[in-house]
């Protein structure tokens, strides 16, 4: 059965309205923390350090009371790919990376191929790592306003500026990136329904039929780039009628302020970040 | 015939939940039964966000039916998986709201022809059948065929998407409020031409739209939709009758019935409540004469 519904499987730039502790803190604190963790991410390769920051983001998603189910579900579409990867490094690994704290044991090999525990440990630290880093940006557009989100950008690239750093326009590129991602998953939405009521049919797709299937892509693809840059067209007429000059000294309503609570939380973070990342090598496996 | 296969559709308490399971779910259908007769002229109106874009969507299978939910189409169950919905697309042509969100070849006639390619017609067949939907929705074929789809107007993008359809030559057509954006005057020629097409060739039309002028003389019976569910259901002259209850439902009644209703309320009594500017005109001269 066909189902047309791809808003369903958006969960990146999607925001949930709350009142969680997650919700609330200053968003310049929570890019700030996402930032740390996103760092000992990119330095941990132990089963332990990735268990310690996988906690981590499940008890910040558990806060954030967005359920998990939900949030886990913008992964389902990307699996085939990254089962495909998954078995490309088991195999393609098997040799050339060496296990956390424990000396290289081949299992099985044949020609380049092998599999060793050091390719079957590389498998299931890249997944850990690839879900705190998709839990954490969820969490962070899941938890933060567009708006907010692109204030606390702006703000934290304005020491910036005098080195010739454009930050509100970053700023504003950035949030209508994020801001079109749903519209975007509607349109298709509407191109395929509109294809498949005149007898296109999307539900037979075959495994092997990329021929097939690259010619209805490209049949979706090109409608929707056409409609992007339509909406672009309409977006710079909208702002030029608004009287839009960019950033140079315009002001806010509300203005950001770190609350005790995002300090602490802040020098807390930094503080175990720096520890964990010092004793990276030290860990028990 | 049995009684099952005279019915185009049947709908038995259909929800419909936009987003199910996220927390941005919305509720779109509650309960919605209707029955509708192969052949027959059907009216649905609501204001916005009533339900019937969803509605109709499950008439040829982009929607599908959940428990305890029931829509039989042609004597066909649409919850059941292994259904080809493929070949009933064919016979339920669908045009939607926003035609300008659907063209998605470069050319007009390419787009138009879309549908047919599918069905995999010979050229000269699919040429044919392109200049007969083009005329039937009033474009010229040798002016349009070769025009860039996205240059159109927005008029005219609605007549290409609608010719697009028709060319499939469905036996059931559903138009989502397929004459917006058309001025008066070439929404009044495209609506003669789809009731002459009809009555030669017996389709069913299904006619979503909150203008209830042009709906009043197009079609048999109206289904009010009103936040999921089915209000009203009846005729349009038993539906215009009272200009009141439509109201409540953020509807307004034709303008001719209206006028109607006003005169009455001056004492003057018409002999029934007309639904077209032909039959006011008929009663007013009536009523002058005697």
């Amino acid at each position: 059965m066909d189902n047309f519904e791809f808003l369903r499987n958006v969960t990146i730039g999607q925001y949930f309205a709350g009142h969680s502790v997650i919700h609330r803190l200053d968003p310049r604190a929570k890019i700030t923390l996402v930032m740390m963790l996103v760092i000992a991410n990119g330095f941990l390769f132990s089963y332990s350090g990735n268990l310690i920051l996988l906690t981590i983001c499940c008890a910040a998603v558990l806060t954030s009371g967005i359920s998990f189910r939900f949030m886990l579900s913008g992964i389902k579409p990307a699996l085939p790919f990254i089962a495909f990867l998954a078995v490309m490094q088991l195999f393609f690994s098997g040799r050339s990376y060496r296990p956390f704290g424990a000396p290289l044991q081949i299992y099985w090999e044949w020609g380049v191929l092998a599999v060793s525990n050091g390719s079957l440990e590389l498998v299931i630290i890249t997944f850990m790592r690839f879900l705190e880093i998709f839990l954490l940006v969820s969490l962070l557009t899941g938890t933060t306003t567009i708006t907010d989100l692109t204030y606390a950008i702006e703000d934290m690239l304005r020491p910036f500026q005098r080195l010739g750093v454009p930050a509100y326009e970053i700023s504003l590129i950035g949030t209508l990136a994020l801001r079109f991602v749903p519209i975007f998953a509607e349109q298709l939405e509407i191109i395929m329904k509109a294809q498949a009521a005149r007898g296109a049919d999307f539900a037979g797709w075959g495994p092997f039929q990329f021929v097939k299937i690259t010619r209805q892509l490209a049949r979706l693809i090109v409608p929707l780039f056409v409609d992007a840059f339509r909406r672009a067209e309409d977006l710079i007429l909208a702002m030029e009628a608004r009287c839009y000059t960019g950033g140079r000294g315009r002001t806010h309503l509300a203005r950001f302020r770190m609350t005790r609570l995002d300090r602490a939380l802040l020098a807390v973070m930094a503080a175990f970040v720096v520890t964990l990342l010092y004793f990276r090598n030290q860990l028990w496996f | 015939m049995d009684e099952r296969q005279r019915l185009f559709a049947q709908v038995n308490d259909l929800h419909h939940t936009y987003l199910r399971g996220t927390p941005l779910e919305t509720v779109a259908l509650r309960g919605v039964s209707m029955q509708i007769r192969t052949g027959e002229a059907v009216g649905i109106i609501g204001r916005t966000g009533a339900g019937k874009s969803t509605l109709i969507q499950h008439f040829n299978g982009l929607l599908r039916p959940r428990q305890p939910g029931r829509v039989i189409i042609e004597g066909q169950d649409m919850s059941d998986p292994t259904l080809d919905v493929r070949a009933l697309r064919q016979r339920v042509g669908l045009v939607f709201q926003r035609p300008e969100q659907q063209l998605f070849e470069r050319l007009v006639g390419d787009d138009i022809a879309f549908g047919l390619k599918q069905l995999g017609l010979p050229a000269d067949e699919r040429r044919a059948r392109v200049r007969w939907a083009m005329e039937l929705v009033g474009l010229d074929f040798d002016r349009f065929r070769n025009r860039f789809t996205f240059s159109l107007s927005g008029g005219e993008m609605r007549r290409v998407a609608l010719a697009g359809v028709l060319a499939l030559r469905p036996r059931v057509l559903i138009l989502d409020e397929a004459t917006s954006g058309i001025d008066p005057r070439g929404r009044r020629e495209l609506l003669t031409h789809i009731a002459e097409w009809r009555q030669q060739s017996e389709v069913t039309l299904i006619i979503v739209s909150t203008n209830m002028d042009e709906i009043a003389e197009l079609v048999e019976r109206i289904y009010v939709l009103d936040d999921g569910r089915v209000v009203l259901c009846g005729t349009p002259r038993q539906l215009f009758a009272d200009p009141v209850v439509l109201r409540q439902y953020g509807l307004k009644v034709p303008q001719v019935s209206a006028l109607v209703h006003r005169l009455s309320e001056l004492g003057v009594t018409m002999p029934r409540v007309p639904i077209t500017i032909a039959e006011a005109a008929d009663d007013v001269w009536t009523i002058l004469n005697s």
